[in-house]
């Protein structure tokens, strides 16, 4: 991509000054549709229940489900409710799975007297062999036995099982389907090569200033100020750039100021507000030159739960003086030149990570879309706004590219679809562990991580390592 | 470019030199490299070390990733040659020591960012035509509809503008601005009745006046201010002008506006839209906008009730030290209590505040909320100076006059008269007409209420 068109002129700077210096336009976004209306919440009120969100959930996805049982196990099989099982009937049930886990960190039984437990420790990975699948529907539930595996499988997917109900009223699973990607519109990319970079985790305020050469770079790169002519005329051609969350380190986040005594803490500023400044000061390098968007994250100062609404404009009070300047929400979801981009900034796949055998944060990213749900594990273990009418995580058409931000490394994939879907799947590196960053070709769909560095004194010889 | 090198540096990166000498970014570069290649053949002995900047292909965990490396020219060839394509080589800087690490690289180019954070793109290679900052107005308008959508309108936010108020704000100003007009006046004037008038009117116009009222209030204060007092308006504040300061005063602690208003004053119209900002206030100060809302209720009348009615505000924080902030609360309601239809002199308010205070009309027709820490030194009327550190607090004049008033009002204690009683006859007083104003603008007092009885 970026480096064959710039080899011919790569070192055309390395030359006594020139009279006319080139400039280029950048590269123009012909259309951009914002689509993240669903994730915006207007009236927050919590005064909810959230199981109303599993009863949508199951009323919206049941009849995708039901669809597809079909299609999978012919369309002579039974579909039944949990209240009309008969005991050995083959037939097809649809229902939301449960998976009771024993490390699960429950509330109730760290404040339980009797057991005088103290909080467990946080741990990677809270899966243990002795979990267990149950069925729920509108109704009632089933313990799920037989051909499924259960270590993969997290609460909240919506999944159509086929069996029959044993003697000892559980529940023999022989196969189960999921709702699979849903149908996709026709990508109308643009006809020449047009970009967008995505960048995630750039953890400004952690203190350390490994990745701030770093991040200069990057910066420099996208502005058109780094680089020969040839590569300067390649970044030209991104169109937009968005920065999938944790734009805060999570130092910034230390509480301990509410255990301190106010007099001791009264002076002291909190560390996002420094960090937030210079958050303000790159935004601002990046606005002059192209149009982001902006997601927050989970260190970032928004609401917790899911959706995350966008970080407030009083926080940049100078880039948002540009109205290339866009923030927006987490999970994202907007069309840009014809091609529709949805993403979150990870959440979603982390906690899917912590209860669900899966290890690799691309093989999640792939699972959630053959889900058919963004995030099932919300509202169970992530946070998540008490929904009612709707879900809106549920995937309603396949995008074209779906990614996810703050993953331990870079990695993409090209997925196609049983009806002819083709999405481009993307986990963005943590920029502050990785410097490395994600550029998307709109006109094919490929995708090819950029990674910066600089030097240091411990190096034996130049800067080739991944992550430093 | 060579002298750059000589006299300062440490190191000149790219950047730094582009901006410093106003070049494009690739000039710069170019220049870097020139330099470099006449001093190295020159051989004057001066050791110039090099960093460069090299871009390319590379496979990395099956990926080709381009890569985007500054390295030292030690490690340019090396480098080099594990990338499959290159895409850039160029001069990133040059220093006169050996760098260990790449970090002064990036401080060098932090501060001169810094410096130019406006213009960061000016010399660039890259332009962007969609890239123009917002105008004023347009940010007020995302504003607004994002006021209207976070249903929780923020008085203070400096670009926000409340939906009922149609002007572009530039909030920022507008508090600088003011306490500037105003003490403007105040400098100008010496204590005098209607300077008591203005007193009064001033603070209340800058309780009232918030940061988030129309920009041009400010500076149309100022002005109007300034001319107001330089043309003679003291006759006029003297005369019949009182009343309608008052009137301004009230007006500007009421969210209606009577149509009598300020004739006098020229910032008619920017009083109006402080009025319409008052809906947007009274939301935020319950209390006392909600008395206020009451007491617009009554305006018709009153011109004199205004004066009455603000009297009586000022007047009875005078008994009630204690507290700020129920004071014009409680005197408000008092004032609804007990409203005259006779016009009133001047609210003396005993306000003796000299400084600070209201200016007249001007200060009545912006509601700007504010909290200033001012010391008010006065004349009481036994001849003592009184000097009281007042904090006005968002309502008009309340929060001052109760401050004024109290300290007057603890001298006057050792009268029999009970402390509650003060306000009431303290209002009443004041409302007595013209010729008290003299006495009311010094100090409310027990005195006054048994002089007039």
């Amino acid at each position: 991509m970026f480096s064959e068109q710039a080899a011919p002129t790569a070192q055309g700077l390395l030359a006594p000054p020139s009279a006319e210096p080139s400039t280029f336009a950048r590269a123009p976004v012909s259309t951009y549709t914002d689509c993240t209306e669903p994730f915006r919440l207007g009236q927050r009120s919590f005064s909810r229940q959230y199981a109303h969100i599993y009863a949508t959930r199951l009323i919206q996805m049941r009849p995708l489900l039901e669809e597809r049982a079909q299609h999978k196990w012919g369309s002579g099989i039974a579909m039944r409710k949990l209240c009309e099982l008969q005991a050995g009937e083959k037939c097809c049930v649809v229902g939301t799975l449960f998976k009771s886990m024993q490390l699960q960190p429950s509330i109730l039984r760290e404040i339980s007297e009797e057991h005088n437990l103290l909080p467990q420790p946080p741990r990677t990975k809270y899966i243990h062999q002795s979990d267990e699948l149950i069925l729920e529907d509108e109704l009632q539930r089933i313990k799920l036995e037989g051909t499924i595996d259960v270590q993969k499988l997290v609460t909240g997917t919506i999944l159509a099982i086929y069996g029959s109900e044993k003697d000892n009223g559980k529940f023999l699973v022989e196969d189960h389907c999921f709702a699979d990607l849903p149908r996709q519109l026709p990508m109308r990319g643009p006809s020449t090569n047009h970009f967008v970079l995505l960048v995630s985790g750039l953890g400004l305020g952690s203190g350390s200033g490994e990745s701030l050469l770093s991040m200069q770079l990057l910066v420099d790169v996208v502005t058109g100020q780094l680089g020969a002519e040839g590569e300067q005329s390649s970044a030209a051609q991104i169109t937009r750039v968005i920065l999938a969350g944790n734009l805060l380190s999570q130092s910034t986040q230390s509480r301990d100021t509410i255990n301190k005594a106010k007099y001791l803490t009264k002076k002291t500023q909190a560390a996002s507000v420094e960090a937030v400044k210079m958050l303000d000061e790159i935004l601002l390098q990046l606005c002059t030159s192209v149009p982001v968007d902006v997601m927050p994250g989970e260190f970032d100062p928004t609401n917790y739960t899911l959706p995350q609404q966008p970080l407030h404009r009083c926080m940049l009070p100078l880039a948002s003086t540009y109205s290339t300047l866009q923030l927006v929400t987490n999970p994202y979801q907007a069309e840009i030149d014809g091609v529709r981009f949805l993403g979150t900034s990870g959440q979603n796949i982390s906690d899917i990570f912590k209860y669900s055998s899966m290890d690799d944060y691309m093989e999640i990213l792939e699972w959630t879309l053959c889900v058919g749900h963004i995030s099932p594990t919300a509202p169970d273990t992530l946070g998540c706004f008490p929904f009612y009418k709707s879900d809106p995580f549920i995937f309603t058409d396949c995008p074209h590219v779906y990614f996810c931000g703050n993953a331990p490394l870079f990695s993409s994939k090209l997925l196609k679809g049983r009806d002819g879907q083709q999405v481009l799947l993307v986990t963005v590196p943590d920029f502050s562990a990785t410097q490395t960053a994600c550029l998307i070709n709109l006109c094919d769909l490929s995708c090819q991580p950029v990674s910066f560095s600089g030097f240091s004194a411990d190096e034996d010889e130049g800067d080739m390592e991944i992550g430093h | 470019m060579q002298c750059f090198l000589c006299v300062f540096i440490l190191q000149v990166t790219y950047k730094w030199l582009s901006y410093t000498l106003g070049v494009h970014v690739n000039q710069a570069k170019q220049m870097l490299y020139d330099y470099v290649e006449r001093k190295r053949k020159e051989s004057s002995g001066a050791q110039l070390h090099v960093t460069y900047l090299v871009a390319g292909n590379l496979v990395q965990n099956g990926y080709i990733c381009h890569k985007v490396a500054v390295v030292r020219e030690d490690k340019l060839e090396a480098m080099k040659s594990k990338l499959a394509t290159i895409a850039s080589v160029h001069v990133y800087s040059i220093q006169k020591a050996l760098l260990k690490d790449s970090g002064p690289l990036y401080n060098t180019d932090y501060d001169i960012i810094k410096t130019n954070l406006q213009n960061c793109s000016k010399f660039s290679a890259i332009h962007c035509a969609a890239a123009v900052p917002r105008t004023l107005a347009e940010v007020s308008q995302a504003h607004t509809s994002a006021q209207i959508d976070s249903q929780t309108p923020n008085d203070m936010q400096v670009a926000s503008v409340p939906v009922t108020n149609g002007q572009v704000p530039s909030t920022a100003k507008q508090a600088s601005q003011q306490p500037k007009g105003i003490m403007g006046m105040f400098a100008a004037k010496s204590s005098s009745k209607s300077q008591d008038t203005h007193k009064e009117t001033k603070p209340e116009s800058k309780e009232t006046i918030g940061v988030s009222t129309a920009s041009s209030k400010p500076p149309a204060k100022g002005n109007t201010m300034s001319n107001f007092f330089g043309k003679a308006a003291m006759n006029k504040l003297k005369a019949s002008s009182e009343s309608e300061q008052a009137k301004e005063e009230r007006e500007v602690t009421k969210p209606s506006v009577p149509a009598a208003e300020p004739k006098l004053l020229p910032t008619t119209t920017v009083e109006k839209p402080g009025k319409k900002t008052e809906p947007v206030k009274i939301q935020k100060k319950d209390r006392k906008r909600a008395k206020r809302v009451d007491l617009s209720d009554n305006e018709e009348e009153k011109e004199a009730e205004n004066l009455k009615k603000k009297r009586r505000r000022i007047k009875q924080p005078q008994s009630d030290s204690s507290d700020n902030e129920d004071g014009p609360a409680s005197s408000i309601s008092q004032e609804d209590r007990a409203p005259t239809p006779s016009p009133e002199p001047p609210p003396k308010a005993g306000l003796e505040p000299a400084s600070t205070e209201v200016k007249a009309s001007t200060g009545g027709k912006k509601r700007k909320r504010r909290r200033v820490l001012k010391s008010k030194t006065s004349l009481d009327d036994e001849g003592c100076m009184v000097t009281e550190k007042v904090f006005e607090s968002e309502s008009c004049t309340d929060s001052e006059e109760e401050f004024t008033k109290a300290k007057p009002a603890s001298l006057h204690r050792q009268s029999t008269a009970p402390v509650k009683k003060d306000p009431k006859e303290d209002r009443r007083g004041p409302k007595k007409g013209a010729a008290t104003a003299s006495k009311a603008n010094k100090q409310v007092s027990i005195m006054g209420f048994f002089q007039k009885k």
